[in-house]
C-alpha cells in the first residue's frame, strides 16, 4: 500500500486512481466479524485487509476484536477430557456394542 | 453373536478425536464438569448407536456437537430461561447497527493495544461466557473457541446464517463489555474517561 493510500485511509477516503474502490470506515466496521472468521460474502479478504491496513480510525477495532479473540481461544486451548473419560467411553461403547 | 465395538466402522477413527471439543462444548453448555461429563456420555453414546446415520467423512465435529445441544437442551426445556432471547426482538442492535464498539471507545486512550484481555484469568473468562443466554453462548462457543462456519453453526442451531451472525455479534459485545469492566474492577485498565459500555 502507498503512502498516499495509507494518507487517504487516514481520513476514511478511497483508494488511488485506477485501483479499486477502497471500503468505507462504515463498511469496514460492519464487516470486521466477517473479516476476522473469514466469511467475507461480497468483498475479498485482501479490500478489508487493506482498508484496516491504512485506516487508523478503523485499526484499533480490528486489534480490539483480534485482542478478544484469541483470549477466548487461550482458555479453549487449555481445557481437554479428562483421561478417566476417555477410558471410560470406550468401555460404554465397547460393552454397548457387544450387546449388538 | 457377539458383535466387537469395530462393528460400527470408522467410529473410533472419526468421532472420538472430537472428545476434547465435545467435552470444552458440554463444560460451556453445562453448570459443571461433573454434568458436562454425563452430557458428553450421553452425546457419544447416542452417536455410537446411530452411525449409521452419519455419512462418514462429513462433518463429525458439528454431528456430535448437534447431539450434545440437543440432550443439553431436552434435559433443561424445562429450567430454560425464556427471556434470554429477547434483545432479538424488533429495535435491538445488531450487526450493521451500532458499528463502533462501546468497549473499544472506552479502552481509546488508556489501553489502545486492546492488551487488557490478554491479562484476563481463563476462570473469569469461562465464567462470562457461561453467563450468555444459551443462544449467544452457543453460537460464541462454537464459532470463537470451536472455529466452525457460520453455515455448520446455522445448520446445528436450526437458525439461518443471519441469526447465527446477529447471536455473534450481541454474544461477543457482552461477552467484552463485561471482561472490560473486569478489567477496570480489577485495576487492569483505568476506567475509560466519560465512556459508556452499556450500548
Amino acid at each position: 500500500m502507498s503512502f498516499l493510500d495509507r494518507l487517504r485511509g487516514l481520513f476514511g477516503g478511497t483508494a488511488a486512481n485506477g485501483g479499486p474502490q477502497m471500503i468505507s470506515c462504515d463498511d469496514a466496521l460492519k464487516l470486521v466479524h466477517e473479516y476476522l472468521d473469514g466469511e467475507l460474502e461480497n468483498v475479498s479478504q485482501a479490500e478489508v485487509e487493506a482498508h484496516f491496513d491504512a485506516c487508523q480510525r478503523c485499526y484499533p477495532h480490528l486489534r480490539l476484536e483480534r485482542s478478544f479473540r484469541q483470549a477466548v481461544r487461550r482458555v479453549a486451548s487449555r481445557e481437554t477430557a479428562p483421561p478417566e473419560l476417555a477410558a471410560r467411553l470406550r468401555e460404554l461403547i465397547a460393552e454397548v456394542g457387544s450387546e449388538g | 453373536m457377539t458383535e466387537s465395538p469395530g462393528s460400527q466402522p470408522g467410529f473410533e477413527e472419526e468421532a472420538l478425536p472430537h472428545l476434547d471439543a465435545v467435552y470444552r462444548f458440554a463444560l460451556r453448555l453445562s453448570s459443571s464438569p461433573d454434568e458436562a461429563e454425563d452430557l458428553v456420555q450421553e452425546t457419544f453414546l447416542r452417536a455410537f448407536k446411530s452411525w449409521d446415520q452419519y455419512t462418514r467423512g462429513t462433518k463429525a465435529k458439528s454431528w456430535l456437537f448437534t447431539i450434545c445441544r440437543n440432550v443439553y437442551l431436552r434435559r433443561h426445556e424445562r429450567t430454560q430461561r425464556h427471556d434470554e432471547i429477547v434483545s432479538e426482538t424488533i429495535g435491538q442492535s445488531g450487526p450493521g447497527q451500532n458499528q463502533v464498539n462501546p468497549v473499544w471507545v472506552s479502552v481509546l486512550g488508556v489501553d489502545p493495544e486492546s492488551d487488557f484481555f490478554e491479562s484476563i484469568v481463563d476462570e473469569r473468562i469461562i465464567d462470562a461466557i457461561g453467563d450468555l443466554p444459551e443462544e449467544y453462548r452457543t453460537a460464541v462457543v462454537l464459532s470463537d473457541l470451536e472455529g466452525l462456519p457460520y453455515a455448520e453453526i446455522a445448520e446445528l442451531m436450526e437458525v439461518p446464517v443471519g441469526t447465527v451472525k446477529s447471536r455473534l455479534f450481541r454474544g461477543r459485545r457482552q461477552l467484552q463489555k463485561v471482561l472490560y469492566e473486569y478489567a477496570v474492577e480489577m485495576g487492569y485498565i483505568p476506567a475509560g474517561a466519560g465512556t459508556d459500555v452499556s450500548a
